[in-house]
């Protein structure tokens, strides 16, 4: 495919749409008239869409914020509670590739808990900021199976065929992978640099500049998340870690151990808000 | 020709965004105003917010026909969002529609379905040229200027309420602006007014009130059990904010080099936020002044503290 038309068929997106289930739940939480902002954050930032929504809105020229706002708490409280209501009012729900997709969301939330997890080792003073661009860093996957999914329907076959990485078998099909598409439409809403640097460079964390540390933590993040089996990033294998990556964090065997052990715990939680039917 | 010359001129078309499930309507609508305004149609107002709120349109013609309640409602949310509220709105109503109090319904003029063919385009006119005449928000936050912020304040003296005025101003933006320019400066000044606004409408949303003096300067009017919680949630939420407003390097030294009020170079600290607050709990104020100068008082007092801090007057006399 023409990486220009590709890029400028991806740049017209200009919603997502999210999980069945989110959808209920979130439905509830809009209709409850006590529902205080920290408990709507609390609620978005489990959900990868429901936090690019709030991001793309603040981050927009008419707010103008433009590239400064990459903690969703921090949205909420620039938009304000009516805003916030409504944006949230217009979100959809996938029609196509659902099953697939819960296995992606599971995904994503996971490594959103452990990179919060390694940023508080690492001691990085905004743990928050770590975890959203962790949350989003398969955005690109979205994007893709949202505007062509019968090429991506081909990319999964193929990887299956080939046995090789689904971000392989992208770059068979589109000449580009989800992380390349993912940046773009982070670039497009106007997301902080730091966010778009880790969706770009969450395979490659030795070539982000501006935040090598928190590349590679969402970078190692994913890998730990999908050796714990936690989610389905698509691929039956686990990628290998970035030797490079591996050296910048200096993590000790215990640290290591420390962080799968943690990941265990909290992950079961973070599991109960996917699969809940929003009775709760 | 009048469409001529505004073309000559390159003037935009004004955006007009109508919401309505009724085709012939639509169809009706199209016909009468597509020459001197920019249609947009959508069938759901749910589904039109992400646009308005990315893209506000000049003007928004809102059928009601079908009684939908949750369109009220959205309508409602939309209209008390200072962003979104100085939108001139036209409800359209079926004959038999039932007005409800127009503090429910907050459209700016309205029309019934037989109306809409021989007055929609004169009504649409009148408001964009009254939108035009509300001059009293400040241009950048959008927040009510000094006119309403006095006005605000005697009523409520008038009425003999309790109440509690803050007075927020920004420590170290006048560096700021010199160093980084008045764009990023006006950044900054949209976010705190955004900032005061929106924690101040939770704490309590019924009652409140919050004004832009002008400059770094915002006034803020809640009650006096609430306002402590919300001046403390603002400062704290002021300090994680504006560390994104500075470049990466000076974010990591926690300072800027720029000029001073003689014009000499200094090194000065990240900005913080100041709030002095006033009340009547315990004294009579007859005036607006009064409250203002003890709320600048207090404000002076916080200064003394490193970091964003609020300090309320607890003094009986």
């Amino acid at each position: 495919m023409d990486p220009k038309l590709l890029r400028a068929q991806i740049e017209r997106i200009d919603t997502l749409p999210t999980m069945p289930g989110i959808l209920k739940k979130l439905l509830a939480v809009i209709e409850n008239p006590k529902i205080s902002l920290t408990e709507i954050g609390n609620f978005i930032s489990n959900d990868p869409v429901l936090t690019t929504r709030v991001l793309k809105m603040v981050n927009s020229p008419i707010y103008g914020f433009p590239g400064r706002i990459s903690s969703v708490q921090q949205a909420l409280i620039l938009l304000g509670l009516n805003v916030v209501r409504g944006l949230l009012l217009g979100v959809s729900v996938f029609e196509v590739m659902q099953k697939s997709m819960q296995g992606l969301w599971e995904h994503s939330l996971g490594c959103a808990v452990t990179s919060r997890i390694l940023a508080k080792k690492k001691n990085i003073p905004e743990p928050e900021e770590i975890s959203v661009s962790a949350l989003l860093h398969d955005i690109g996957k979205v994007v893709l199976i949202l505007r062509f999914k019968e090429d991506y329907e081909r990319v999964v076959k193929e990887a299956e065929a080939k046995d090789i990485l689904i971000m392989d078998a992208e770059k068979e099909v589109f000449g580009i992978t989800h992380a390349e598409s993912g940046a773009w439409v982070a670039k497009k809403w106007n997301f902080p640099l730091s966010l778009v640097e880790v969706i770009e460079y969450h395979h490659k964390p030795s070539l982000s500049k501006t935040v090598p540390i928190q590349s590679a933590i969402v970078h190692l993040s994913d890998i730990l998340t999908r050796s714990v089996g936690f989610g389905f990033a698509g691929d039956n294998y686990v990628p290998q870690v970035s030797p490079a990556a591996w050296e910048l964090l200096n993590l000790s065997d215990a640290d290591l151990r420390e962080t799968i052990d943690e990941m265990d715990h909290t992950l079961h939680e973070a599991g109960d808000f996917l699969i809940g039917d929003g009775s709760a | 020709m009048k469409r001529g010359i505004s073309l000559l001129a390159m003037v935009p078309l004004k955006s007009v965004l109508v919401i309505s499930r009724d085709i012939i309507l639509m169809g009706v609508i199209d016909k009468m105003l597509h020459q001197t305004c920019h249609l947009l149609f959508f069938r759901d107002f749910k589904l039109a917010l992400d646009f308005i709120y990315n893209t506000p349109p000049d003007f928004l013609i809102l059928d009601l026909a079908d009684n939908d309640t949750s369109d009220i409602r959205i309508l409602n949310d939309l209209k008390s969002d200072p962003m979104f509220g100085q939108i001139p709105v036209i409800a359209l109503f079926s004959e038999d529609f039932d007005i409800p109090s127009w503090e429910h319904l907050l459209a700016d003029d309205y029309l019934r379905r037989a109306g809409v063919e021989s007055e929609l385009g004169k009504r649409v006119e009148l408001g964009f040229f009254r939108a035009e005449r509300i001059v009293e928000f400040n241009p950048l936050t959008r927040l009510p200027g000094n006119i309403t912020i006095t006005k605000q304040i005697q009523n409520r003296i008038d009425r003999g309420d309790i109440f509690a005025v803050g007075h927020a101003d920004i420590d170290f933006f006048k560096p700021f602006n010199d160093k980084y320019g008045f764009s990023r400066g006006d950044e900054v000044l949209k976010m705190v007014g955004r900032l005061i606004l929106n924690v101040v409408k939770e704490q309590q949303p019924q009652g409140s009130f919050v004004g832009h003096v002008g400059g770094d300067d915002f006034i803020l009017i809640m009650e006096v059990d609430a306002v402590e919680e919300a001046s403390r949630r603002i400062t704290a939420y002021f300090d994680k904010l504006i560390v994104t407003f500075y470049d990466t390097v000076d974010r990591e030294r926690g300072q800027i080099a720029s000029l001073d009020r003689e014009g000499k170079e200094r090194i000065f600290p990240i900005m913080t936020l100041s709030i002095g607050i006033s009340h009547n709990k315990y004294r009579n104020f007859a005036h607006y002044s009064e409250i203002s100068q003890i709320a600048g008082e207090m404000k002076h007092c916080s200064k003394s503290v490193s970091g964003s801090c609020f300090r309320m007057d607890r003094r009986r006399k």
